[in-house]
Formats: C-alpha cells, structure tokens, sequence
C-alpha cells in the first residue's frame, strides 16, 4: 500500500516535470492570438492541457518579464481584462522551441523504436 | 460576494506590495468569471459552499501568493552538500568532543556538585551549538548571495582534484609483530611494577611509593595491556579483517580514556579541596626535602594523566571517523565524497 503511494507519488512528480516545460510552449502558442487570463484557460483545457490560475498566472508573469508576451488592461463586458499577446521575441522563441520539440519528439521516437 | 473579497484579501496579504493591485485584478477577474460560469450552468446564484468549493480548488492564500514570487532559498543546491558537510564537522566533530573531553571535565571534576556541573555544562554545549549552526549558516547565506560574483564554482582545476584512492591495503605484517613484541614487553613491565617500583620511579623509588588509589587501577590497567597484545595476536592471525585494527583501536581508546577519567577522578576527590596524591614519600632522614619531591612527582602525573586524556580524544575523534569510514566503504550504496574531498 506504502509502496503504491510513494509510486503514484513519483509518478505525479515525474509528470509534473515532464508537462512544465511543455505548459510553457502550450502558453505561448495559444498567445498568437491575444487572450485574457481566463479564456487562455478554458482554451488549454479543452485542447487537454488544464491548468490551474495559480498555475498560470505567474506564469504568464514571468513569461511578460522575460519579454515573451505583452500585456494590455481593457474593458470587456463591463469589466477589467488582462490580454496577452505574443511580442516578437516571443515568436522568435517559440519558434526555436517548437524546432526543439519536434527534435526531441523525433529522437524519442527513434529511442522507442530501437527498444 | 464576501467570501471571494475575504479571499483576495488573504491572498494580497503575502503578495509583493509592488503588485498586489495588479495580481488581484487579475485573480479576482478569473475567479468572477469562474463564479458567472458556474451560476450560468446550475442557473441560480452559488450558496457559500459552492463559492468555497472554488476557492479551495485554487490552493490556500499563502500557497497562491508564493507561486508569484520568486523562488528563493537561504543556501543554494550547490552549496548545500558543502554546508552540510561543515556543519556536520564543525558540531559533531569538534564541538562535542571539545566539551566531553575539555569543557566538561574542566567544569565537572572540581566542581562541589556534579549534577550541577554535568546540567551547566549541557546547557553551555548547546548553547554553543545554536551559536555555531547561526553563524555557519549565515556565513553560507552571505555565500549563497555573492558565489556568483566571485565565481566560486567557476574557477577549478582538474589536476587539483584528490587523487582515487589506492585500493585497500592490509596493514603491514612487520608493523604488527613489532607491535605485538613491544606489547608484550609493555604488559611484563607493567606485572613487575609492584614488585620493582623502580621500574616506573626510578632512583626516587628509594624515598616515593606509589599511593593506595594504585590498588584500584592497576588490574584495569594490566587488561587494557592485555586487550592490546589480543588486539595485535588477532591482528596478525586475521590479516584479512581490514575493519578489525580501527574498530579494536577506537575500544581500546575509549576504555584507556575511562581508567584515566576515573584516575582523575578519584584524585580530585581529595579531603580539604586538596586532591588525592600518586605517589607518598617514604620514611627519609630528611621529610621536607622528600615532601617537596612528591609534591612535584605528583603534580608532574597529574599533568601526564590530563595530557594522556586529552591525546587520546582527539585519537577518538580520529579513530572514530576512521570506523565511519570504515562502514561507509563497506556499505553497499555509500555516499560518493568526491565533492566534499574537493575541499
């Protein structure tokens, strides 16, 4: 029982590991177009990727301090609004990111065949 | 909605002042839409505990708040092992032997009441080590903030690495018949003592006799001498128990160290605040001249007995960390100390 539960527990930590790199590149992809916070949300958890507002939000923080994303505050239906947006170097990045994915991708592929 | 404002303002509470304004807009708008979501779909406003469940769902206030600060931490990964390794030195391996073998009996032996003494000198050890553990661990702190500008990891060479170590040897055969030969003659001189007091007196034997507090050690004091001629018999009957001269050194140490503390002991348990002599001077034709003498023979085993003490802990200390290692060599998942032999 101990044993099962230390298992799913470095299961959930292994894949925490493995989906935040991926998070990143999932943010600024959907941010090609602009969003707010909350849309960006729902847009990620129906194409499967949820993600918590705790999660996200210091997320798209820290991206916008990197320099990836811009952010704007606009009314929309009688309220305040957050929306981000890829900025150029952010497209450059993700770009670059995406070649890497793909690289990765293409490596496991090979790994898992080999096996 | 009181339960949603009590929440944010939880939230902003451990946030950075700077941007309290702007993270609780934000959160705040999600959490609304959330709320206006969910009351569309059930098609009535949410009760308390369907406002909590959502409020729960997002993770405690302090939980929120730190995921928007930056990650930081007193001392580094990089450190840490080094700072352990001090800290772990600096109170294991130097502290407390310095108060069992020095502060202690320095506080205990003369001290009127023992129990006293033996909770003072507690107290003041761990004293010392909360003292010790702080400034280490703002000496590391300090480090942890300025590695980066004095490169500390940067700079290293790889000619000044410790050498790998030789693989384990059996200690020398010779060594140890020597060592066996000179512990026997060491045990036959100790067994003529009593009945040639100028073995150990000399020319003084003529007016000094050893003190009756000898009677109580002497049988001690042969066995220890007997444990080390056993010691090197097995020694050299078993070279192959590698463990064997470290683990039988260590016990012989610490019961040598026993006899000694109960020596001193015993001798500062003398009448009057006075101490308990070694030796007392025969009948002479001239008392004053021989009292003299065995106030300074006394004093001059006093010192000799408090200097072996001290000697043989800090052969302890070292002997000790020779059987740890001795233990980590044999274990099968041993730490690599690679890191902290960098040092």
């Amino acid at each position: 029982m101990a044993n099962g539960t230390a298992s799913s527990e470095l299961f959930e930590n292994l894949r925490l590991e493995l989906r935040r790199g991926c998070l990143i590149v999932a943010v600024l992809a959907q941010l090609r177009t602009e969003q707010y916070g909350y849309t960006l949300r729902k847009a990620l958890a129906d194409d499967g990727l949820a993600i918590d507002e705790g999660t996200l939000y210091p997320l798209l923080r820290r991206l916008e301090t990197q320099g990836l994303l811009v952010s704007q505050w606009r009314e929309e239906e009688k309220r305040n609004k957050r929306f981000y947006r890829l900025s150029p170097e952010g497209e450059q990045i993700l770009g670059q990111l995406l070649d890497e994915w793909k690289n990765i991708n293409a490596s496991l592929d090979r790994i898992l065949q080999e096996v | 909605m009181e339960l949603l404002d009590r929440y944010l303002q939880a939230v902003r509470f451990w946030l950075p002042r700077a941007q309290q304004q702007d993270i609780i807009a934000e959160l705040s708008e999600d959490l609304r839409s959330q709320v206006e979501e969910k009351e569309a779909e059930l098609g009535r406003p949410l009760d308390d505990k369907e406002l909590e469940a959502i409020f729960k769902r997002c993770g405690s206030p302090i939980l929120v708040a730190s995921r928007y600060r930056p990650q930081t931490q007193l001392i580094g990964p990089a450190l840490f092992p080094i700072y352990q390794f001090v800290l772990k030195v600096v109170l294991l391996w130097i502290l407390v032997p310095v108060f069992i073998v020095i502060v202690g009996p320095a506080i205990i032996l003369p001290a009127a009441h023992r129990w006293s003494a033996l909770l003072q000198t507690w107290s003041a050890l761990w004293s010392a080590l909360f003292v010790a553990a702080g400034v280490i661990t703002l000496v590391f702190a300090v480090l942890e903030r300025t590695q980066a500008k004095f490169q500390l990891f940067e700079k290293w060479d790889l000619r000044s690495l410790p050498p790998v170590p030789k693989q384990e040897q059996q200690p020398s055969r010779t060594q140890t018949v020597f060592e066996l030969v000179f512990g026997i003659i060491g045990l036959f001189w100790l067994l003529a003592i009593p009945h040639y007091p100028f073995l150990i007196l000399g020319p003084a034997a003529a007016f000094l006799k050893p003190a009756p507090m000898w009677h109580s050690f002497y049988l001690p004091m042969v066995l220890l001498a007997l444990a080390g001629v056993a010691h090197q018999i097995v020694s050299l009957l078993r070279p192959q128990w590698t463990w064997f001269p470290s683990l039988a050194r260590l016990i012989t140490t610490g019961l040598t160290m026993i006899v000694l503390y109960a020596m001193l002991s015993v001798a500062f348990q003398g009448s009057n605040g006075g101490w308990h002599p070694f030796v007392v001077a025969t009948a002479t034709p001239d008392p004053a001249h021989s009292n003299r003498l065995t106030a300074i023979v006394n004093l001059a085993i006093l010192v000799s007995l408090a200097s072996a003490w001290l000697g043989l802990s800090i052969a302890g200390v070292i002997q000790s960390w020779e059987c740890i290692q001795q233990v980590r060599k044999r274990t099968p998942h041993a730490r690599d100390p690679a890191l902290l032999r960098m040092l």
